[in-house]
């Protein structure tokens, strides 16, 4: 990227999506708020590899004029891969185009709804609480409704309920929001398939009462065409955990933003991210953990591999509010790169107001373990079978804490993936 | 048909010192070689340089398993050839499990669950410890099981034992130690067994014992070796460099 600025021109290049945009927006019953929002963004503009946050997207490739915001879903088949995640499924809630197109058979004690809703769950309106990050201002414009999952307090789901996100036209704008009550447990599964030459552009929030626990993972499978943009945020309450494990293969530039709010005293947050980049992908995974709660925990671990000429970059911020005792914070980072042509930066920040803290961050760019390896070697396992068993291992950790049924299938899902990717290593 | 694994003159080197001086051994398939002595005397720098561990670096010397020459060939090969090391602290693999591990190396899948809970039994295991990631979230006694699960299915022909017996109890042990003797049997393997406990040598009846102190093998005789090393310790057999 080094000595080239990209700049997109708005005004010009925006004739298309803009003339889709309004009229969807004009269809719309809340059409003055989502006004308000496209307002807020086209005075923004897009992004350009000037700012900070955008340097590593590959802008000179994005033109807003090839998506166009669809007036209602579009109908195709699942995968074959949907149809056997919803088989092993309690629920299946079904969003097409960023329409939610079924909320599934009732399940005790949860509630699905779709409603026309411009509130964020941390309170303010979407456009105030996303105001800085565009494509989310865009969401906030755009998306047909809310699709709302509620467990309700001291409901325990005992099988997973998994959020089909399928993109069949150009343009998705999902929003999700889930909510567990108090002493709630849950397992949801989102996943991502469809995309092709589409802009995706899927926002969840998770709200977790006092002692809640949720245990979340999303997985994108997008088209190698997409542009994903993402964002999900948790807001964590006293003695709460969220489990999350977002794993990424598909889209030409894959953006991931996850971020969780420990607001409660002795709430908890485990992220995992992973990702296999091939061909010319870009992989942009963004975390912020914020701890305003006492003997709160957080632990990060991102975890990844490029192959080709893909690369990846992972930017992630801790930040420990005063007054947050005995927090304890860890960011890990490890990149494999898989080709010499593959590239990967890591970029871990802390940002601590307290003292009486742990925290902890280490990132590393480089080859796979070389004593795992040996172990593997010497039971009579090849060096390349030991090195794919390694990096598919990556995945299959991700997926260590759903159902095995379902932890099976996507296991293998992830497999047939990887065997159509190149690992040189050095 | 029988095998033979023939050690001579290996000299070995960890973090710039030698650790290994001259070690010599002869066994065949069938056969049990318990290994002992004191910490430090280059046990366990055995067990790695024979199976090619990247920290160890082997200055001279010679390997044999029947006509080749282990020493010029990969960790898989070696393995591949027939020589497995049960370790002392089996490293844990994240996101391996070991099905896929043991397929990988080579063992026929068919029944291979089935398999895996059968060989489990034999050694007390529990056998969904298996369904987790190869030696993630076992305590030191399962690893060690886990180990002489894989050694049941991998059938090599000579398996090298480090310090198997640490962190087994006795019921454990015992469990262990009859697998290990059942092998001799089912498919004529050959054990060498690194050890400084007496308890495995209950257990399992050795060919041969060898004392080994400051790199070399000071002593080899049969099961009266170890009444004297239970009775005096390694103090007689300590040799002290001119």
């Amino acid at each position: 990227m080094k000595g080239a600025q990209y700049t997109a021109w708005v005004p010009i290049s925006m004739k298309i999506f803009a003339d889709s945009a309004a009229a969807f927006i004009a269809e719309r019953p809340d059409a003055a708020s989502r006004q308000r929002a496209w307002g807020a963004f086209e005075l923004a503009g897009l992004p350009t590899t000037n700012d900070e946050v955008w340097r590593y997207a590959p802008l000179k490739d994005f033109v807003l004029d090839r998506f166009d915001v669809p007036g209602e879903p579009t109908t195709r088949s699942d995968s074959a891969f949907a149809a056997q995640l919803c088989e092993r499924a309690g629920l299946v809630v079904r969003v097409v185009d960023g329409f939610c197109v079924s909320t599934g058979a009732a399940l005790e004690g949860v509630e699905v709804a779709v409603v026309e809703s411009s509130q964020s769950l941390a309170g303010p309106s979407f456009i105030e609480r996303y105001e800085s990050d565009t494509f989310a201002v865009l969401n906030a414009a755009l998306t047909p409704a809310t699709t709302v999952i509620r467990v309700g307090a001291g409901v325990n789901v005992e099988e997973p309920i998994v959020v089909l996100n399928v993109s069949n036209s150009t343009a998705s704008f999902s929003r999700t929001q889930i909510e567990l009550g108090r002493g709630a447990s849950a397992t949801i599964v989102e996943y991502f398939e469809g995309g092709a030459d589409a802009l995706v552009v899927p926002l969840s929030e998770y709200q977790l009462g006092d002692n809640a626990s949720l245990q979340l993972i999303t997985y994108q499978r997008l088209d190698q065409s997409a542009w994903h943009v993402a964002r999900t945020t948790g807001f964590v309450s006293r003695d709460a955990r969220l489990r999350q494990a977002v794993v990424g293969i598909g889209a030409h530039y894959n953006r991931s933003r996850n971020d969780a709010e420990m607001r409660g005293a002795g709430s908890e947050n485990e992220l995992r991210t992973t990702f296999l980049g091939s061909g010319d992908q870009v992989h942009d995974f963004r975390t912020h953990q914020m701890h305003t709660g006492a003997r709160s925990r957080s632990t990060l671990l991102s975890k990844g591999a490029v192959a080709d000429q893909s690369r990846s970059v992972y930017t992630g911020l801790i930040e420990i509010e005063k007054g947050a005792k005995r927090t304890d914070a860890r960011q890990t980072n490890h990149n494999l790169l898989l080709s010499p042509r593959a590239h990967a930066d890591s970029v871990p920040n802390l940002d601590i107001r307290e003292n009486d803290v742990m925290c902890a961050h280490a990132s590393s760019v480089g080859p796979l373990d070389e004593l795992q390896r040996w172990y593997l070697e010497s039971r009579g396992v090849g060096r390349e079978d030991a090195e794919r068993l390694m990096i598919q291992g990556f995945f299959y950790e991700m997926l260590a804490n759903l159902p095995p049924e379902l932890a099976e299938l996507v296991e293998r899902d992830v497999t047939s993936v990887l065997a159509t990717v190149n690992v040189v290593t050095p | 048909m029988t095998s033979t694994l023939t050690i001579e003159g290996l000299r070995v080197e960890v973090a710039g010192k030698e650790v290994l001086k001259g070690f010599d051994l002869f066994m065949r398939t069938g056969e049990v070689h318990v290994i002992m002595g004191p910490n430090g005397s280059g046990k366990s720098t055995l067990a790695h340089a024979l199976t090619g561990h990247p920290g160890y670096t082997v200055l001279s010397g010679s390997v044999r398993l029947d006509d080749v020459e282990l020493l010029n060939l990969s960790p898989t090969e070696r393995a591949r050839h027939g020589l497995l090391l049960a370790m002392q602290q089996p490293l844990e693999v994240p996101g391996v499990r070991p099905f896929d591990l043991l397929v990988a190396a080579g063992v026929d899948p068919t029944n291979l669950r089935q398999r895996m809970r059968d060989e489990a039994d034999r050694v007390e295991l529990r056998p969904e410890v298996l369904d987790r990631f190869v030696n993630v979230d076992l305590s030191g006694g399962e690893r060690k099981r886990a180990e002489i699960v894989q050694f049941g299915l991998l059938r090599p022909k000579f398996a090298v034992l480090d310090e198997i017996d640490s962190g087994l109890d006795v019921d454990a042990l015992g469990a262990v130690a009859r697998r290990l003797s059942l092998a001799s049997g089912e498919w004529e393997c050959g054990i060498l067994a690194i050890t400084h406990f007496k308890r495995l040598l209950q257990e399992l009846t050795p060919t041969r014992i060898h004392v080994l102190s400051e790199g070399r093998v000071v002593a080899t005789g049969g099961p009266e070796l170890s009444e004297i090393l239970e009775r005096d310790g390694y103090e007689p057999f300590r040799v002290t460099s001119a």
